[in-house]
């Protein structure tokens, strides 16, 4: 209990500490674009390769849904809310986690256990803004773009399925793909992509930054930092799906 | 290509270790206790937050057709049939896959693997069997209590936060879920956990030196893992609903 509270105020001061470096000169800027350029490139394809199928899996179970009354014309409207609101914010962020969360956990990790991050410090460079503070900007900045790439090949994988494989008209599905959602669902789903990004950088970092014995500590530092950071998220995207698309009860 | 020629020559070498030699009992419910009962907190919470956004989604997604009724159904298709067991599947690579690939890759590292051998035991046997075991036995479980607590979930906030008929969602989920539904469920987790086990250990028993390399194997695990899953999780379902 008080362990576990002490870890969590080391994670506030962290937190603060990496805020704070984020806000105020100098910048890696060559570091930070590297760790952008690194994490798309990284979480491309995955992202692509899961939400690709669920949006077919969309498909076929929302035909069946809609065949019980025949409106099999609303499947795309269905499949793009689903899509840009929650189905690609949620599962590209996973594997943000899963793939570029871990990697840094296990970089920072291998760093602190080979002392190289106490190296750092005693060159007197601030080891928070030269090897975190790149990492967790790239998370916020990378997340964005992996979720409008998640968010279309959801709404292809839709309509593979439904054209393709149920024989669905193809126009019928470009028609209303855009019935139900707006912009603001799309720039909805980017916001929750930005604090997703931004939980997954500093849970990742933190756990990587302080890991501690050897190996089988970095083994752990990745084990909780994909853990944490996907269970923070996914507590936190109810509070931001009210929020942001409002639907407390008609009554 | 080469790695993937690997894997499957690996899961040859397990499944004939697995079936020349009982595994050892003690050592099974050791691994399902702890693949079990270590999931089963962050589990609970995820399929809780899935289940009342799935709600809320439902509700924006049907409310403008005049289908908010429909809610219950629209929770027993997407939560019950699809979300459920990829969520359990993922959470468990996360923690428990993870968890494998660290362990063993620290064993290979540390030579404990080739001690193994050198005492002519079988390290896939000792170290995998085991594991693949264990999580086969939990997994239909965790499964079930995910999707209970999710259409829990999504009750609690159509009916109270949302304002709907809890009678409407309950029939409609109801009816939309057959029992077979669930076994279908159990089926998939039995295919997902299967899939987790082996290529955890694969990257654990295939770790580069170095604790460098034993955060890239746990790292491989489990987003190999999770990206397989979702990919078979399209033609499961087509094979199991379709």
């Amino acid at each position: 209990m008080i362990e576990g509270l002490a870890g969590l105020g080391r994670f506030a001061l962290f937190g603060a500490g990496v805020a704070w470096r984020i806000v105020t000169p100098w910048w890696e800027v060559g570091e930070t674009s590297r760790h952008v350029w690194q994490l798309v490139a990284r979480c491309f394809l995955p992202v692509v390769a899961v939400v690709f199928p669920f949006g077919m899996v969309m498909a076929l179970q929302g035909l069946g849904i809609f065949a019980v009354f025949g409106a099999q014309r609303m499947l795309s409207s269905l499949v793009s809310v689903a899509v840009f609101r929650e189905l690609s914010p949620v599962l590209a962020c996973t594997l943000v986690a899963a793939q570029g969360g871990s990697a840094f956990a296990a970089e920072l990790g291998a760093m602190r256990i080979q002392e190289e991050l106490d190296a750092t410090e005693i060159m007197a460079i601030d080891s928070l803004r030269a090897h975190v503070v790149p990492r967790v900007v790239a998370a916020l900045l990378a997340s964005p773009v992996l979720v409008l790439v998640g968010s279309i090949s959801g709404i292809a994988g839709g309509f593979v399925t439904a054209v393709y494989v149920k024989g669905e008209p193809e126009g019928v599905y470009w028609a209303n793909l855009w019935a139900l959602t707006s912009p603001v669902d799309v720039a909805g789903g980017l916001v929750k992509a930005f604090v997703f990004g931004g939980i997954i950088g500093l849970v990742a970092c933190y756990q990587g930054y302080f890991a501690t014995g050897g190996a089988a500590g970095v083994g752990r530092a990745v084990n909780n930092a994909v853990v944490i950071a996907v269970t923070v998220f996914v507590v936190v995207n109810y509070f931001l799906t009210t929020a942001l698309f409002g639907a407390i009860g008609v009554g | 290509m080469t790695t993937l020629l690997a894997f499957v020559r690996f899961c040859g070498i397990v499944a004939r270790a697995s079936l020349s030699n009982p595994p050892p009992v003690r050592r099974i419910v050791e691994e399902a206790h702890g693949i079990g009962v270590r999931s089963l907190p962050i589990l609970l919470v995820v399929s809780a937050f899935v289940g009342t956004n799935l709600a809320v989604q439902g509700y924006n997604a049907f409310a403008p057709l005049g289908g908010e009724r429909l809610i219950g159904m629209f929770v027993a298709l997407a939560g019950v049939r699809e979300l459920a067991p990829v969520m359990v599947a993922a959470m468990v690579a996360a923690k428990a896959g993870t968890e494998m690939a660290s362990q063993i890759a620290v064993m290979r590292i540390g030579e404990q693997i080739d001690a193994l051998e050198v005492m002519a035991l079988s390290p896939h046997w000792f170290l995998v069997t085991p594991r693949l075991v264990g999580i086969l036995l939990v997994i239909p479980a965790l499964t079930m209590i995910s999707i209970f607590t999710l259409v829990l979930c999504s009750y609690g906030v159509a009916v109270y936060q949302l304002g709907l008929d809890g009678n409407d969602f309950i029939q409609l989920a109801a009816a939309t879920t057959r029992p077979v539904d669930l076994l279908s469920c159990a089926a998939k987790s039995l295919v997902f956990g299967a899939i987790i086990c082996l290529v955890s250990c694969f990257y654990g028993f295939h770790t580069r030196p170095g604790p460098a390399g034993v955060g890239q194997a746990t790292n491989a695990a489990v987003v190999v893992s999770a990206v397989s899953c979702a990919a078979l999780n399209y033609v499961l379902s087509e094979v199991l609903f379709g």
